[in-house]
């Protein structure tokens, strides 16, 4: 039963993999025993979280994949496959969160934030697929925005819950072989949630029962639990990560 | 993360001797952690503790009805006497009758008021009962983990169910929610696990054409195994999930996808 988080000889492709989120979830899927292929836009900080992470190198692949492009997308997963023989977990981590009312919102920061939340988490998910072992797991990551709406998010938060419901269709499309969910965090300590903060910070946290924020290395459990043989019968669900600040 | 997740944990579970609480405890015996194996048949009770024991784990049988406050206090004394401070409580005791004129579920024009006021004794009160019991303690430590066996009934229709196992499922999904803001300012994090059909003795009281109608349309094409439920359950009480609270997670298969 508890064998179930041990990731040898399995392989995690994970978009977005440079930042604050993404970072944690990678180096416990390392620490599970498993190999990683690590995808950002940004190389150095790519560069940089591969040398932390796995400075030996031996269990990680770096590849530059800019979401917003199929053909890199590809490019990765055929990377992977190149170097693993396959992958078993696909973490759609790559996000882009900025301040934006809905009545001031140029069409270009609409187009920007859905190509990178929405667009990027299709195409990398339809690279992945045929790539996929029987047994994989994919896990989307999602936002409480997705779920409640957001102030100054409009287009983040509609990007997340549109991940929200193609994580429930490609549950349907993909089982039995392969389960898809969603984590949705809270407010997670990092460099995204400092402008909100320091608005509106003590009241935020005075709505959160456990009182605090989160930590990435606790979004980074709830994903490898989806990605796990712990969570062997649950597909289509998005789990909140949040403090209790939003019940579902 | 590693296997022995729970090594020092003290763990009751109600509901234990046998089907999901038999495989969550076991799970928590397996991670490394004593547990407090309740249930209402004294000799399943012991049965499942004493096989626990077998294989080397610190078991120990408690015998109540969850419904019964004042057996439920008994038993927990007994427990904390043996183990010392319970910090993870999972209520998982239920009963679903299924005493209609069809064989199935009795639908709300048949249901006796008995029957009605008994299931809400042992799904909702024997919930508040054993968290009634146990929560004090876990504040005194600052730390704790509740656990409630909902299930995709409380959340939608399901017409294999009677509406006291309905009403008693979305009831225990809020006293999730509203345990969670009480508690988590002292530390205690209250979550629900919502089983599809799992392959329990419970489910087997259901005809199997019934069942298969929902196998059919569960995307993993399959029955959970108690064992299925048991590894959501030992997340949520481990320290990997300490973030997450006020939350019911569905283990189902895909199944409504609630």
């Amino acid at each position: 039963m508890t064998a179930g988080l041990d990731f040898t000889g399995k392989t995690l492709l994970i978009t977005g993999a440079a930042g604050a989120i993404c970072r944690p979830i990678a180096a416990l899927y390392l620490a599970l025993g498993g190999n990683c292929v690590l995808t950002d836009r940004d190389e150095a900080a790519l560069a940089a979280t591969a040398a932390e992470l796995d400075p030996a190198g031996t269990r990680t692949l770096t590849c530059r994949h800019d979401v917003t492009r199929p053909e890199e997308a590809d490019a990765a997963v055929i990377a992977a496959v190149i170097r693993f023989g396959g992958i078993d977990s696909l973490v759609t981590g790559a996000g882009l969160y900025r301040d934006a009312a809905i009545a001031s919102m140029s069409d270009a920061e609409w187009r920007q934030s859905m190509a990178i939340n929405l667009d990027g988490v299709f195409y990398s998910c339809r690279a992945a697929i045929a790539h996929l072992r029987p047994g994989g797991a994919i896990v989307n990551l999602a936002s409480m925005a997705g779920h409640r709406g957001s102030h100054t998010h409009g287009h983040y938060a509609a990007a997340k819950g549109g991940v929200l419901t193609l994580t429930r269709t490609l549950a349907l499309e993909l089982a039995p072989a392969i389960r898809v969910n969603a984590v949705s965090p809270g407010l997670i300590d990092g460099p995204m949630v400092q402008p909100l903060l320091a608005v509106k910070g003590p009241a935020l946290m005075a709505q959160t029962p456990l009182g605090r924020l989160g930590t990435g290395d606790e979004v980074a459990r709830a994903v490898c639990f989806l990605l796990s043989d712990w969570a062997s019968f649950i597909t289509g669900e998005s789990l909140h990560v949040n403090g209790g600040l939003f019940m579902d | 993360m590693s296997a022995m997740t729970h090594v020092g944990e003290v763990v009751l579970v109600t509901g234990a001797g046998r089907g999901i609480g038999q495989a969550m405890a076991d799970a928590h015996i397996a991670a490394g952690a004593k547990v407090l194996y309740l249930d209402f048949d004294a000799a399943l009770a012991e049965g499942a503790a004493a096989a626990a024991r077998a294989r080397g784990g610190e078991a120990l049988a408690l015998t109540a009805n969850v419904a019964d406050h004042d057996a439920v206090a008994a038993a927990v004394a007994q427990g904390v006497a043996a183990f010392g401070p319970i910090t993870a409580l999972v209520n998982n005791a239920g009963i679903s009758p299924k005493s209609g004129s069809t064989g199935g579920k009795a639908p709300v024009w048949e249901m006796s008021p008995q029957e009605w006021a008994t299931v809400l004794g042992v799904n909702l009160t024997g919930a508040f009962n054993c968290s009634r019991a146990v929560v004090p303690g876990m504040m005194a430590l600052g730390r704790g983990a509740i656990v409630s066996t909902a299930s995709v009934a409380g959340k939608t229709y399901c017409d294999i169910v009677g509406v006291h196992y309905a009403a008693t499922k979305a009831g225990l999904i809020g006293m999730t929610k509203h345990l969670a803001g009480e508690l988590g300012p002292h530390g205690i994090t209250v979550n629900a696990i919502a089983p599809g059909r799992i392959d329990t003795p419970l489910m087997r009281g259901t005809a199997s054409a019934a069942n298969d109608a929902v196998k059919a349309i569960t995307p993993l094409r399959r029955f959970g195994t108690p064992e299925d439920v048991a590894g959501t359950c030992l997340f949520l009480t481990s320290p990997a999930a300490r973030f997450v609270t006020a939350q019911v997670i569905d283990v189902a298969g895909g199944w409504l996808m609630t």
